[in-house]
């Protein structure tokens, strides 16, 4: 057995799992009102059942994001020239010739995506809340309006980034999604990948 | 109404005044927007207040409260001067042309009052009003209408004193919206142009409410506007079936159909016949009034039966009397109440506590009754009298029953409307609970009053005991069972008691078969062989070829000539007669004035539908008299209920004088009338406290302190009216318990100009306190541009307006204030004593 | 069938408010307990129990103290309905045969979004957040009667029938173009005024709100797109590149 690395921990791996099983509850019941999917309701039996998913996966959604804060957010505010290099090479992803400046725990595209899904997530999670509840205000409808823009915008962003993201999460990269599952990647394949963050953990 | 609601549509010009027909009287809108948008009729409202009418009108022209004989003798001014008046009908069919005792002197002489009154009684000897008669006894004519002493030109003299500046200065108009107006509504005057006009209780609840109305009249002769399609005088009746009941002896001075109550120096039938029928020595005069006789001869057939015979005068003597000038109006009898001249009271279907004038006078009064029987679907003010604001339960000795009634749709029955048609209408659902038709309570009433008449004798048990009531089968005990509505119905139509001949015809012709209905009331007779409950409703429910037929019952949709008269639509009274005095819609040839207007048209070459044989006739509606026209050897004149058969320019049989003549209010702001500085207030009025009207301190004179009035007074310095809204239902006893009416209008308001709110430092739903010498009510404040200050006589007067919908017994929390009539005086008009609720003074403050 | 509409005529209304009341009887509504605010208007606004509202409007007038207006409030069943464009639910708007915009309250899933997709800001929504407005008497009409406010209107200000021949009556009557004639597709609830919209407290050019429109236009399809553009991109990208083997990571 190879040196492993703990990469991930428990909370974290659990986190990550509430957020993206939260996620797909959203995203199809999203795809159900956005196209009137009455298919769906083999599986949520009926509309209003089906809203009830998604105004609650929503809580769950935001309140998982919210605990990734304290899981991502230091390490993909932390951008610098690599982080430049690493986008001009596109991370490698289209030349198997390429090589990309060494990265921390995060890399550059991990990072950005991070810095997305927290912005986009939030703006989804508020303006989901305000449709919701509506609070009382003089000009709510206009809020609802604008609301309902962001969300649908929100939700356009995310439908296309978090596939990508499994994609380069699982078949782009082999050996990536074990993290989500153990935690713990080879410390060969972490040196290679997050070359800065094995150099920082002093392996 | 002289004519009828439809007919609404086919006028030129319509003046609402004195109503509010788009709150009170919605359904008549339909008629007047159809005759604005079809037609491009010119609708003209004049009212204090900017109201929903009045958002409709072409033309609007605000009026102080209670200056409508002003503004209505400028229009009378206006129109001889302009000589826009109808010469051809003025001379023909209206008593213009004859001649009046040159004794008379009108208010421009005698400083505000005619000629023979007599301070002491406040009453006028009548004899300088009379015509002068010549060798025939018919009164004097000149045609050409220039004699000084004729009545055209005593109506000139009169209202020439009625100029735009006086006008104007009296009633707050502007100048311009009076001759634009006048122009208006004066442009009626050719024969093919017609204009009507709508009034309500803003013309009748004033000390001259009935000469408010005869100024009318005086404007509706001159401009031709009687009798044709489209024009006449129209009252707005304040209930679906206020015609009804008015035409069934509603009023304390009459019998059903309009024959006058008995009084006790009509010893008997024959004194009554005698001095009651007008007479006439004018063949030409139809005088359909003398047939007096065999109206009331075949009215005590009806109500007694077998028991009026010949020998006992038709149990005349069983008629209750009035005594020699008693009065039983409304303001009199609460009057005599609040002095404890009553020891009980049936409330039915009313609810006085609120709608009374001088409210809070009426609700005092109830407190010495003994008992009351308040006959209503819900408890009202007047019911629960005795819980009410001020009032001292343990004090108040009154017992109070309350008898629940059924709905108008809990029961069938007929309804006459303003239009004077009777129309039949069926039981919808039953009646809830215990609730009873009205007829069925009167049937126990009767039942168990006639049985202690006959158990105990009693002072006069005839007229009870011996009253017909064969309205159903009866018991064992000989109570009717059930009360069968259409029997009513048919004695009021009235029976051939015995073959009836029309013993004019050689040889007598028989009219009527013993034990039929009557087809008419042209074959009642005057020697008890008919009887007729109601000799104007004769006809409504008769016999056609021995098939008994509910004439008001009828439903069927054809017209004529597009005028709207749908004859054969339920049934009109008089004998299905769709426009009163029709024969005046036609020139004396019988022609139409206006042919696109064809009421009635003279036919001599029609032809007999049996007989095929030449029967010159009239066409169109039932014509009032099937005489040929008035030109025709055997013509007959148009007016056919008065015994010169003329319209009456001038009336000497008001009590107020032959013409109207502008008086103010009697709380009114000017110190004088700006007419007469004599007579402030009508000096016929009946005055309840004082004599005169007290400008400072007011003098106790045989009136008690309800009474009280102020006028010109500091302390109340706004007038006041008061009014309905569409969305409440008189006092609201119906609407106020139906949360959808409330929802909308849930409370007392008061409607108050921009300018005065903004001088008294009140804000739009403000809260606060309307107040005049008899009471005061809280009200929200509507602050609003519908009200405009007026300037009258120079001065600045301020009116506002509430409504009197409201009360303290509904909502239970009193959410809904009190009854505006808290504040109106006791006073009435000088021919009818309605009380004058529509003009008096107020102040307001923040509560 | 043809579409069916209803004309109202502020220049006919008498604001009797029968039709207020009949609304509320035929549909039976609860009323409110409401108080004086200062106006006949009553209640305020709209609410679940009220579909129709005669708002009054007072307007400056040169010959007159005030000009008094009238006039009916309630769902303008817009051919190219706002509420129905923005409803994520399925059934709970629909489209009647007679072209009114009826609601499901069974499937009618609580999110007020239609509240603000309305141009016209009339629905409300009841104690179970379920859509109420007008729905034009659905039940009446199908059945070949008039809705319950044109049936008790006095004067004919409010009159129902084919929307067509109502617009060619109206032309009759000199009135060139009606409110909502065109707009949003030709609106169900088509307005005979004398003078600008805004006189009667209308806007001049209803519309869609803009973002619903480009929502409803842009953004929808681009879910599609997004979605399947990104899981295509990876298939390609698969394809293409494969995967980043550990062994060819330097």
């Amino acid at each position: 057995m190879a040196n492993m690395v703990k990469k991930a921990n428990a909370f974290e791996i659990l986190n990550h799992w509430v957020m993206a099983v939260s996620f797909i509850i959203l995203a199809a019941t999203g795809f159900g009102f956005l196209f009137h999917l009455e298919q769906l309701n083999s599986i949520f039996g009926n509309f209003n059942a089906m809203k009830l998913w998604h105004n609650w996966s929503g809580v769950v959604f935001a309140v998982s994001l919210f605990f990734t804060i304290f899981h991502y957010l230091p390490v993909s505010l932390s951008l610098g020239s690599d982080d430049i290099a690493w986008i001009s090479k596109a991370g490698g992803y289209f030349s198997k010739k390429a090589v990309v400046p060494p990265q921390d725990r995060l890399n550059t595209g991990q990072k950005l995506l991070y810095l997305i899904v927290l912005t986009v997530g939030t703006a989804i999670a508020v303006s989901g809340l305000i449709i919701w509840l509506r609070p009382a205000a003089a000009d709510i409808r206009k809020w609802v309006l604008l609301s309902h823009l962001v969300h649908n915008i929100g939700f356009v962003l995310m439908v296309t980034i978090i596939p990508l993201h499994i994609y380069l999460a699982t078949l782009a990269n082999p050996g990536t999604f074990r993290i989500m599952v153990y935690g713990t990647v080879p410390l060969e394949w972490a040196k290679k990948r997050h070359a800065k963050w094995v150099q920082k953990m002093g392996f | 109404m002289t004519n009828h609601w439809i007919d609404v549509k086919n006028a030129d010009v319509i003046l609402v005044m004195g109503a509010n027909p788009a709150e009170n009287h919605p359904i008549s809108m339909k008629w007047i927007m159809q005759a604005r948008e079809q037609r491009g009729a010119k609708l003209i409202v004049v009212d204090p207040r900017f109201t929903r009418t009045a958002s409709k009108a072409n033309i609007y022209a605000p009026m102080r409260s209670g200056a409508d004989i002003a503004f209505l003798g400028g229009m009378i001014n206006y129109i001889l001067k302009n000589r826009l008046y109808f010469r051809e009908y003025v001379a023909n069919y209206t008593n213009a042309a004859y001649l009046v005792n040159p004794d008379f002197k009108g208010p421009g002489q005698l400083d505000g009052i005619f000629s023979g009154y007599d301070e002491k009684t406040r009453k006028y000897d009548k004899k300088t009003w009379a015509f002068q008669l010549d060798e025939k006894g018919l009164p004097k004519k000149d045609m050409t209408l220039k004699d000084p002493n004729c009545v055209f030109q005593l109506l000139r003299k009169h209202y020439s004193r009625y100029t735009l500046d006086k006008v104007s200065a009296i009633t707050g108009t502007p100048k311009e919206k009076l001759v634009e107006v006048y122009k208006t509504y004066g442009s009626t005057g050719k024969p093919n142009r017609v204009g009507t006009e709508l009034y309500a209780m803003g013309w009748t609840q004033h000390t001259v409410g009935t000469q408010n109305i005869k100024a009318m009249t005086i404007i509706q002769l001159l401009l031709g506007n009687i009798g044709l399609a489209g024009g006449g005088i129209n009252a707005l009746r304040g209930e679906s079936n206020v015609q009804g009941s008015t035409d069934h002896a509603l009023l304390f001075h009459l019998l059903p159909g309009y024959l006058p109550a008995s009084k006790a120096s009509l010893v008997d039938l024959k004194t009554y016949i005698e001095k009651l029928t007008p007479k006439t020595k004018d063949p030409k005069s139809v005088n359909w009034w003398g047939n007096r006789g065999k109206y009331i001869t075949s009215y005590l057939k009806a109500i007694y039966g077998g028991n009026a015979t010949k020998d006992n005068d038709f149990g005349y003597a069983y008629l209750p009397k009035l005594n020699e000038g008693q009065n039983g109006s409304w303001l009199v009898l609460f009057d005599q109440m609040f002095k404890g001249k009553f020891e009980g009271f049936f409330a039915w279907g009313q609810n006085p506590a609120c709608s009374g004038a001088n409210a809070g006078k009426v609700r005092k009064a109830l407190t010495t009754l003994k008992w009351m029987v308040n006959v209503n679907l819900f408890d009202n003010e007047t019911g629960s009298f005795w819980k009410g604001p001020d009032m001292k339960p343990q004090e108040i000795q009154t017992e109070v029953f309350q008898l629940p009634c059924s709905s108008s749709v809990e029961k069938e029955g007929s309804l006459t409307n303003s239009g004077r048609l009777a129309q039949w209408r069926y039981k919808a659902v039953e009646p809830i609970g215990e609730a009873r038709p009205d007829s069925e309570i009167m049937n126990e009433l009767y039942f168990r009053v006639k049985k202690l008449y006959q158990k105990q004798g009693g002072k006069f048990p005839a007229p009870i005991i011996n009253l017909t009531w064969n309205y159903g089968e009866k018991g064992a005990d000989g109570k009717i069972k059930k009360l069968d509505i259409h029997r009513v119905a048919k004695e009021i139509n009235g029976y051939y008691l015995e073959d009836v001949f029309d013993k004019k015809a050689a040889p007598p012709k028989q009219i009527g078969k013993k034990g039929h209905l009557a087809t008419n009331f042209v074959t009642l007779q005057a020697d008890g062989t008919t009887s007729c409950g109601n000799w104007i409703y004769s006809g409504s429910y008769t016999e056609k070829e021995d098939k008994v037929i509910n004439m008001m019952a009828r439903r069927g949709k054809k017209d004529i000539g597009g005028l709207g008269m749908y004859p054969e639509w339920a049934w009109c009274w008089p004998v299905n007669r769709r426009i009163l005095y029709n024969r005046a819609s036609v020139n004396p040839d019988g022609k139409p004035w206006d042919p696109k207007r064809t009421v009635i048209k003279w036919n001599p070459n029609k032809l007999d539908p049996k007989t095929k044989k030449p029967a010159p006739g009239w066409d169109g509606d039932v014509p009032d008299g099937p005489a040929p026209p008035m030109a025709d050897e055997k013509g007959k004149y148009p007016f056919i209920m008065r015994a010169d058969g003329m319209g009456a320019i001038f009336g000497p049989g008001l009590a107020d004088g032959p013409f109207p003549e502008h008086y103010e209010p009697l709380e009114c702001p000017v110190q004088e009338n700006p007419l007469s500085k004599k007579h402030r207030i009508n000096p016929t009025v009946k005055l309840f406290y004082g004599t005169t009207g007290p400008h400072d301190e007011p003098k106790k004179e045989g009136g008690s302190a309800e009474d009280i009035f102020y006028s010109c007074d500091i302390r109340f310095p706004y007038v006041a009216t008061t009014y309905r809204v569409s969305e409440h239902w008189q006092t609201g006893v119906l609407t106020r318990h139906e949360p959808w009416q409330m929802e909308m209008m849930p409370q007392q308001f008061v409607e108050i100009g921009k300018e005065l709110a903004a001088e008294k430092g009140i804000k739009n739903g403000d809260k606060i306190t309307v107040s005049s010498g008899r009471g005061k009510v809280w009200a929200i404040a509507m602050v609003t541009d519908r009200f405009k200050p007026f300037k009258v006589m120079n001065a600045t007067v301020h009116q506002v307006g509430l409504p009197w919908c409201f009360g303290w017994q509904y909502p239970e929390n009193g959410s809904g204030g009190d009854s505006a009539n808290l504040l109106t005086p006791t006073i009435g008009d000088a021919n009818t004593l309605i009380p004058e609720t529509k003009a008096f003074m107020v102040n307001i403050e923040k509560a | 069938m043809s579409r069916k509409a209803l004309v109202i005529s502020p220049e006919l209304c008498i604001g009797c408010r029968g039709c207020q009341t009949a609304c509320k009887s035929w549909n039976q509504l609860s009323a409110a307990k409401t108080t004086n605010k200062g106006t006949v208007e009553n209640p305020p606004d709209l609410t679940p129990n009220l579909y129709n509202k005669i708002r009054y409007v007072e307007v400056p007038s040169e010959s007159n103290p005030v000009r008094w207006l009238f006039v009916s409030q309630r769902c303008m069943h817009c051919d190219d309905a706002g509420c129905m464009k923005i409803c994520p639910a399925p059934g709970a708007l629909f489209k009647t045969k007679e072209g009114a915009v009826g609601f499901d309250k069974e499937k009618c899933i609580g999110c007020k979004l239609c509240v603000a997709g309305c141009p016209f800001n009339i629905p409300r929504y009841d104690e179970k957040d379920k859509i109420t407005k007008c729905n034009l008497c659905s039940d009446r009409i199908a059945e070949g009667l008039e809705p319950a406010c044109a049936k008790t209107c006095p004067t004919g200000a409010i009159s129902y029938g084919d929307r067509n021949s109502l617009i060619g009556k109206a032309q009759g009557a000199g009135y060139q173009k009606l409110y909502g004639e065109a707009d949003l597709g030709g609106l169900g609830v088509l307005y005979a005024f004398k003078d600008a919209p805004k006189v009667y407290g209308m806007e001049e050019n209803p519309a869609i709100p803009e973002s619903v429109i480009f929502w409803h236009k842009v953004l929808k399809p681009l879910a599609y797109w997004g979605l399947g553009g990104a899981v295509v991109a990876s298939l390609v990208h698969y394809v293409a590149f494969g995967p980043k083997k550990d062994e060819e990571v330097k």
